[in-house]
């Protein structure tokens, strides 16, 4: 098990390596100059001097091979520089985000997981009843209601027959958990519901295939209690999948929330993450995929822990 | 300026048409004036986008301007009730020369900086020597809008005078600028870059917090030299990027203003929802959407091609059907229509090429212009424009049907923002979407645009004209007003003949607002009349 876990861990450096080269490239292809975004998109007469001095302050006159040098020496020591837009550290502007776009992300999970799992595992154990259908139409709805529309939704709803606003900026749980919990609640759910679709698809397929299998038959043949049948034996072989799911769509919450976060203007990694790239924030955007990807590699790294934890025949094979 | 006050909507006339504004009250300004001020509140606004930084003297978005302006004073200001009338900030008087070389300004006594230091006419020279006279590595966006002052002194703590190498026209306005809030001379001398990231003004809301992406916060100043002012006990501004949210932020009470404008659409959103609680100001925008066509590429190096293209375009009837969906409304020249002292009477704008009410007669001088230039069939181009919505891709769409009708095709590509900035400086178009916005209005900014592009930088059409270049030298060193809107005149003439940037259609600004937000007056640009300090709320 030691020797699987040093071994997929080892795996995660070229993957984040080859991450950094190519944002690194992709950004340096895509037209546009962050110096004229800054100083001239409102129709400031700005001399070409001035922008010549301010690209050459942020080192982009410097060649590409350069900079790309100067980055990765940076991000070798853990720095990841300074915005270009605001001159602020990398690191603080992703940490303030964060917290937010962390909470946001568990309350969903949260919340998909306690209704994906028991609605999955019922619709598979009632199937082709009402049970069933009615889960079914549920988790269809969820799949084909893009989140950010389930958001206008309860903005508009709370607008219309509360006349009442979440808070429009984000308030630390630790500093007024009522005032952070009525801002984010909303897009948790409006998340979740999407995210609890496809587990709940995901968690009744398995279930089906699952209690179709011979151990399950003879479990209940030796005369084993319905529950502990569908606890011990179905639901542990079945669950794989759905970790997987859960696992994946947690790291997109992450950093992939954009439209959401636009709609309940949540001040998170989302937001950052296409501000910087419509900037051309070059350092701020390498960061952020840089640590999404490296979000993306750590919960794929969890997911196979738990593939081994749960199935010997992984870790053994 | 007048600006139209709409308040005591019932639901049921807003849902007939909002846009018939049938209970609109016109309020002179002076009306208002006399409303009596209640002290208390904090006044929440929303924010479309953050600011990259705090130093107004080189940062060019409203962005940082809204949130950082109530924090400072200027010199001068324009006075919100009675625009483009100057009054003092920290300056008491003022006196000219009569050759109009040397500016004085007497400065106040007693005002103080929110660290407690006070403000002497020294800061007053060192904030002026930073915008006009930069030190190696400090940037100055409006540098070059001072090029006519030789140098700044301050004889005494409570005198400041300009000395000029030309008498200039536009330098009093100039000193009005929101963007040159008053530093403190000690904090520049130790270290130029402090105001970057840091506020010590002299303004009437001392800074709280900002939380990058979040808000921003300021309060009271107790100290402030206005006894009385401010009014609120702070302010907080929320940066609400996506524009339905921030209509939702004002309709839900989380903010009751946005300072920069809404669309019509929304402006009657929000009266049908909130009835006799909203109040709208509405007004001409010192913003106008133009059109760039490049002359060294063909058929644009053609002064009849391009005037065609102008000419075909419907403005008067464009202005009636595309202020019903957009902000675009008014019809004018170079300069915003409605601003009396330089813009075109409209018996005046009719007589310019493209301006004509019979639209008939103009498209068809457009059709006969293309025949002789060699395209009696027309041609096909591509027109680049920015992905934004409102105002942008509307005026696009439009521009292309107007196009259509003298037999010319526009392929309307749409660029996401940084591509379309990029090509548009570089020149890599063929026609573009332009615009321009700016803070006050004054020939010496709305000419620029059209002057030479070897020397201006937002003349995307790389045309050059020296006769312009010399007109726009001459209006600008005419302190005769009649005179210099003579020179104006015969400047706007030349650029609207020869087309190689011209007008589309101006904007209207709609602020629609909380009917207990009083004391700020709605100007022609959102980059004025923002330190808040008018500003109070009632019940």
């Amino acid at each position: 098990m030691q020797r699987y876990i040093i071994k997929r861990f080892l795996l995660m450096i070229p993957t984040l390596l080859g991450v950094a080269v190519l944002v690194f490239v992709l950004m340096r292809v895509v037209p546009g100059d962050i110096v004229e975004l800054r100083y001239t998109l409102e129709g400031t007469a700005v001399s070409d001097e001035l922008l010549a001095q301010e690209r050459a302050r942020l080192g982009l006159d410097k060649p590409v091979v350069e900079q790309f040098a100067t980055w990765m020496w940076g991000i070798v020591r853990f720095d990841f520089g300074k915005s270009m837009w605001t001159d602020n550290p990398v690191k603080d502007e992703i940490a303030l985000r964060l917290q937010l776009s962390l909470q946001v992300a568990i309350m969903a999970t949260i919340f998909a997981t306690l209704l994906s799992i028991p609605l999955g595992i019922l619709a598979a154990l009632k199937q082709d009843t009402w049970v069933d259908y009615a889960i079914r139409v549920f988790s269809i709805a969820g799949l084909a209601m893009p989140s950010f529309w389930l958001g206008i939704l309860i903005i508009l709803g709370l607008l219309i027959f509360f006349r009442w606003l979440p808070p429009m900026f984000y308030t630390p749980f630790w500093v007024n958990p009522w005032e952070n919990m009525s801002q984010l609640i909303w897009p948790a759910l409006a998340v979740g519901y999407r995210y609890s679709a496809v587990a709940t698809r995901m968690t009744r397929s398995s279930m089906l295939e699952v209690l179709r299998e011979d151990y399950v038959r003879t479990a209940r043949a030796k005369g084993l209690w319905e529950n502990m049948v569908i606890v011990r034996h179905a639901m542990k072989n079945a669950i794989l999948p759905v970790i997987t799911v859960l696992g994946l769509e947690f790291a997109f919450l992450v950093g992939g929330l954009v439209v959401t976060e636009q709609v309940f203007n949540l001040n998170g990694l989302g937001m950052l993450f296409v501000e910087s790239v419509a900037r051309r924030d070059y350092t701020m955007t390498q960061a952020l995929v840089v640590l999404v990807g490296f979000t993306f590699i750590l919960v794929n790294f969890a997911i196979d822990i738990m593939y081994a934890w749960f199935d010997p025949r992984i870790r053994y094979g | 300026m007048k600006s139209r006050m709409i308040t005591g909507f019932t639901r049921s006339a807003a849902a007939v048409s909002a846009g018939l504004l049938v209970l609109a009250l016109v309020m002179a300004p002076a009306a208002m004036a006399a409303e009596q001020p209640k002290a208390g509140g904090i006044l929440t606004f929303a924010v479309a986008a953050e600011p990259p930084g705090y130093d107004l003297h080189q940062e060019t978005s409203f962005a940082a301007l809204h949130p950082v302006a109530p924090h400072y004073s200027l010199l001068i200001k324009f006075n919100q009730w009675k625009y483009p009338e100057i009054e003092g900030d920290v300056a008491e008087s003022w006196d000219v020369s009569k050759d109009g070389l040397t500016y004085t300004f007497k400065i106040r006594k007693g005002i103080k900086f929110h660290d407690g230091s006070v403000l002497t006419a020294k800061d007053v020279k060192a904030t002026y020597d930073k915008i006009i006279f930069p030190p190696e590595g400090v940037r100055s966006a409006r540098k070059a809008s001072y090029a006519m002052v030789k140098s700044v002194e301050a004889p005494d703590d409570q005198t400041v005078v300009f000395h000029l190498k030309w008498p200039a026209a536009s330098f009093l306005a100039n000193l009005a600028s929101p963007w040159n809030p008053i530093y403190k001379a000690d904090i520049l001398a130790k270290d130029p870059h402090w105001y970057e990231k840091h506020i010590n003004g002299t303004g009437p809301f001392v800074f709280v917090e900002h939380v990058k992406g979040s808000h921003w916060v300021g309060k009271k100043n107790e100290n402030y030299f206005m006894k009385g002012r401010p009014y609120l006990d702070g302010f907080r501004a929320i940066f609400i990027r996506d524009t339905s949210a921030r209509v939702a932020s004002v309709r839900g009470g989380r903010a009751l203003i946005e300072f920069r404008g809404f669309s019509p659409a929304a402006r009657d959103d929000l009266v049908r929802a909130l009835g006799p609680q909203i109040t709208v100001q509405e007004s001409p925008w010192l913003c106008v959407l133009t059109v760039a066509l490049n002359t060294q590429k063909k058929p644009f190096d053609d002064e009849r091609v391009r005037r065609a293209l102008s000419l075909a375009i419907d403005r008067w009837g464009g202005s009636a059907h595309l202020s019903q969906i957009s902000i675009l409304k008014a019809v004018g020249g170079i300069m915003r229509p409605g601003y009396d002292a330089y813009a075109a009477t409209e018996e005046e704008l009719v007589q310019l090429p493209g301006f004509s009410k019979n639209i008939d007669a103009s498209r068809k001088e457009a059709r006969k212009l293309l025949k002789e230039a060699g395209y009696p069939n027309g041609f096909a181009f591509t027109f680049k424009n920015r992905d934004v919505k409102e105002p942008y891709e509307i005026m696009g769409v439009w521009l292309i049907d107007q196009w259509r009708q003298i037999g010319v095709t526009a392929n309307h590509v749409v660029q996401e923002t940084a591509a379309f900035s990029k090509d548009r400086k570089s020149g890599n178009f063929e026609a573009t979407m332009d615009w321009a916005c700016d803070f006050m209005d004054e020939p010496d900014l709305q000419l620029f645009k059209y002057v030479s592009s070897s020397k201006s930088p937002i003349d995307y059409s790389k045309y050059d004209n020296p006769k312009l270049d010399e007109l726009y030298e001459k209006q600008s060193r005419t302190t005769d007003p009649k005179a210099r809107r003579k020179i104006v005149r015969e400047f706007e003439k030349i650029v609207l003949t020869e087309a190689y940037t011209f007008p589309t259609i101006w904007w209207q600004k709609i602020n629609p607002h909380w009917t207990k937000v009083h004391g700020w007056h709605q100007l022609p640009s959102h980059y004025l009349n923002q330190d808040l300090r008018d500003v109070w709320l009632g019940a």
